[in-house]
Order: structure tokens, then sequence, then C-alpha cells
């Protein structure tokens, strides 16, 4: 409990971690209302084919937030410092504090659980509200069950990026991979049009959870599942990695 | 300083050349863009197969990865310019070269020097990948058309480095400025293109896009090849100008 304290503090008191929390509050709000924007006309006229997608949209695309959280989480702990100052990196001091490193890895991973959790609550409040205040009466409404899939949604992304960046020690390849990933033109999407297993990969499965896409595959429950047994298999990866790798290296 | 500003101006591109080259992060960049330029030609490749024989452009396909590629760019272009700026190598540069504006520009000299014939053999591999396997699929084109279009990628690449290195000289630290970069380039923009119209087509992404692309009958007003190359060459100077007039005055 206290190691898991400790990393709150040390992910709190990170430089990076506010651009990540005014990413994530803000970002899928501006989003969710440019689109509803878009097609209010269509809406309010009854002919729209994306009513389901009002909103969510938003913190589909909305997720680089809790992404730079759980980059940065552990791309922290590896960055050098300056010669000046030692050139050490954090993670040393990190390991003679909480000498297990499967606690440290489990407190971590907890932490940023936790704020992913609360970030992506006030993603849903600014979203819905953003929506609301666009379309008025015209507002489809917002499903419990869609919107606890958006959180699980973004606490797996969240995990997932965790999960690569002990893998690389260093936050530009997952940051690079999984922005863009997140984004209209995403590989994923590539892939599927190629093989019908791109349809397994974590986002696009975990999408499933709250976006009624026209070509569905996956129930959300399953495409929740597949998102999870993702993250678990690269948690392994990671745990496996971190206990046997020399810190030095 | 007795040596005269010429062999001066050598010297500097000669040390900025050397501190790019030495980084293993450049060569990383470069190769792992390379290998997932030609992952991401293949897949396109393969999309394009599917499709009615006969109607598909090689180049369309093969630099419809463009769009991803563009990504290793930005990352070598903040990593030029962040570099500096982990650890004190910054002061030691100063230290050696006291000409700031001088300095920074030279280092984008240098970035471009690699960036060129990067850039030309990572877009040529993608659409000589994608002819060898279409060629008896897909309509000709003319050679021409391909040197043109492999000149407009190459510049447009070029361009979109040293916008992000001198963005990265703005913002001195590598994880915000890829951020705002990448979430710009991925995220913004394909999302800003249905709601300003009008204005969307002078953002410098977009006007990049026309630099390579062949010109598509069903849209009006779209700006030639060498529209695109002024008004992005425009937005990359002004990015540089301010990244020059922050770095004079701000302290290292």
């Amino acid at each position: 409990m206290r190691a898991f304290n400790a990393e709150l503090s040390k992910l709190f008191s990170l430089p990076g971690i506010w651009l990540a929390f005014f990413i994530g509050a803000i970002a899928p709000a501006v989003i969710a209302a440019l689109d509803s924007m878009a097609q209010k006309e269509e809406i309010i006229a009854g002919v729209s084919t994306r009513l389901s997608e009002v909103g969510y949209i938003g913190l589909a695309l909305g997720v680089q937030g809790v992404i730079i959280l759980g980059v940065l989480a552990v791309s922290s702990e590896y960055l050098t410092e300056s010669s000046e100052s030692g050139g050490g990196q954090q993670i040393t001091t990190s390991l003679t504090v909480v000498s297990s490193r499967l606690h440290l890895l489990l407190a971590k991973a907890g932490a940023v659980t936790v704020i992913s959790i609360l970030l992506c609550i006030v993603a849903i409040m600014t979203t819905v509200s953003a929506t609301h205040l666009v379309l008025g009466e015209y507002t489809p409404a917002f499903e419990g069950s869609k919107l606890l899939g958006a959180v699980w949604y973004w606490t797996f992304t969240a995990l997932l990026a965790f999960g690569i960046t002990v893998l690389t020690k260093n936050g530009i390849i997952p940051l690079a991979v999984l922005i863009i990933n997140t984004s209209v033109v995403s590989f994923s999407f590539l892939l599927s049009k190629v093989t019908k297993l791109a349809l397994y990969l974590p986002d696009r499965a975990g999408t499933e959870m709250f976006m009624f896409t026209s070509d569905r595959f996956l129930s959300p429950f399953t495409g929740g599942l597949v998102m999870f047994a993702w993250v678990v298999v690269l948690f392994i990866a990671a745990a496996i990695v971190f206990h046997r790798r020399d810190v030095a290296s | 300083m007795s040596v005269p500003s010429s062999k001066k101006i050598t010297l500097i591109l000669g040390a900025e050349l050397d501190k790019l080259v030495t980084l293993p992060w450049t060569w990383l960049t470069l190769i792992g863009t390379f290998i997932i330029n030609l992952l991401l030609a293949a897949a396109f490749t393969s999309v394009g197969l599917q499709g009615a024989a006969g109607t598909q452009s090689i180049l369309n396909i093969g630099l419809a990865s463009m769009g991803y590629l563009q990504a290793g760019f930005l990352i070598l272009g903040i990593l030029a310019a962040c570099s500096e700026y982990t650890g004190g190598q910054i002061r030691t540069t100063l230290t050696t070269i006291p000409w700031r504006g001088f300095q920074l520009s030279m280092k984008l000299l240098a970035l471009a020097v690699i960036t060129i014939p990067a850039a030309f053999i990572i877009a040529a591999s993608g659409v000589l990948y994608t002819f060898i396997r279409m060629r008896d699929t897909a309509v000709g084109f003319e050679i021409n058309t391909m040197i043109e279009a492999l000149a407009g990628a190459t510049g447009y690449l070029t361009l979109t480095a040293l916008l992000s290195a001198a963005m990265g000289a703005l913002l001195r630290r590598t994880t915000p400025a890829l951020v705002i970069l990448l979430g710009y380039y991925f995220v913004v923009s394909p999302l800003t293109k249905d709601f300003l119209p009008g204005l969307k087509k002078y953002f410098p992404d977009t006007v990049g896009n026309y630099m390579y692309m062949p010109p598509s009958p069903d849209e009006i007003n779209v700006l030639t090849p060498l529209q695109g190359t002024g008004i992005l060459m425009l937005w990359t100077l002004i990015f540089i100008i301010v990244a020059i007039v922050f770095y004079r005055r701000r302290d290292a």
C-alpha cells in the first residue's frame, strides 16, 4: 500500500502528467462536440446513420490522455538524468526502496489503473455535457453499460501503453505506435482489410465494448475479454522481462 | 576568431552532421521507418489487389503509406532538436559555437542533408514494391509522373522533418513535442477535415499532400504541387524563425 501511494505521488509530480490530464479531459469532449455539430442536421431530421456513435466517438479517439499516462509512468523511471546531476536513473532508486520487482510493477500498474479510471470518468462527464450542449434535446441517451465499456477501454489502453513501455524502456516507440493507432487511419483498420485476424487486435476488440460499428464482429463482452487477454499477456511478458533484466542495461 | 566565415560554415555543418549521424536513434528511426513502410506498402498492395483489375494506380497505392511514413520523419526531426537537451549537451554546443541563430540553422541544414536521401529511398522503395507486385494488374503510368510524385514526397517529408525539428527546438522536451505533433498530424487533422473545408487546405499537412498526390478530378480548386510546396515552405520557415527567435532569447 505504501508503494502504491509512492507511485501515485511520483505520477502526480511528473510535469508531463498535466498534459495527459488536460488532453484526457478536453480532447474527447472537443471531438464529440465537433462530430455532433457536423451531423446535427442529420440527427434532427432523423436520418443519421451514426446516431449510436454520437459522443462515443470522442471517447474512442480521445484516449491519448491515458496513453501518455501509461507511457510516462514507466519512461520517466528510465530517463537518464543529465550528467551534471549524476547521470542516474530513477529506476535504481525505486528498486532500492521497493526491492521486490513484482511489487513495484504491480504498485505502478495499480496507480496507472486508478488514475485512468478517474480520468475516464472526468472525460465521460465533459463529453456527455459537450454533446448535450451541442445537440440539446436531440441527444441520444447514454447507456450505463456502454459508458462502463468506455472506462474499461481507457484503463486497458493505459495498461497496454504501460506494458509496452516496460518492454521498450523508452517512451518514443509506444507513444508513436499507440497515438497513430487511435487515429481514424489506424494500423488495425488497415490490417483488418487484409486479414480478419486483425479484428482481434486490442484496440479494435476494445472499441466493440462501446462503439456500434456497422461491421460488428465481436459482442461487447467478448470484445472486452479479448482486450483483457491482450493486457494480461503483455503484462506477464513485461513482468518476466522486468524481473530478469539488469536495471543498469 | 580568426577562422574565415566560409570555413566556419563548413565546420559547423560538419559538427552538426557528426552529432546527427552518431545519434543511435537516428539510425533506429530511419531503419524502423523503412521496414514499417515496406510492411505497410505490402498491406496496401494486397488491399489494392483485391480491387478490380486495371483500375488502380500504382502511384496512389505506393504512396498510400505516406500518411504513416511521416511519423518516422516527425520523430527524426524532434530527436535531432531535443537530443541536445537531454543532459547538458546544449551548453557544450553553445560554448563551442556561440552564434545561436547560426547554429540552429546549420543543425536544420544538416538534418535536411540526411533527410533528403532517406526520404527519397524510403518513398521510392514503397512505390517500387507496389510496382513489382501490381505490374500486371494496374494501369501503367508515365515515368515523369512518378519522378514528380517522388520528388514531391521527398520534399514533403523533408519539410515535415524540419518543421518538427523547429517545434522540438521550441518545446525542448521530446515527449510533449511528440504528443503535440503526432496528435496534430494523426488525430486533429483528419478530424478537422470536415469542419473547416475552406481553411483546411492551407494547413501544413494538407498542403503537403498536394505535393505528391496526383490531382483528383472530384476536388474543386485543389492546389498545384508548386503551390503546395510554396505554402508548406512558408509554414516551415515561420516555425523555424519562431524557433530561432526563442532560441536566441532564452536561457539555455
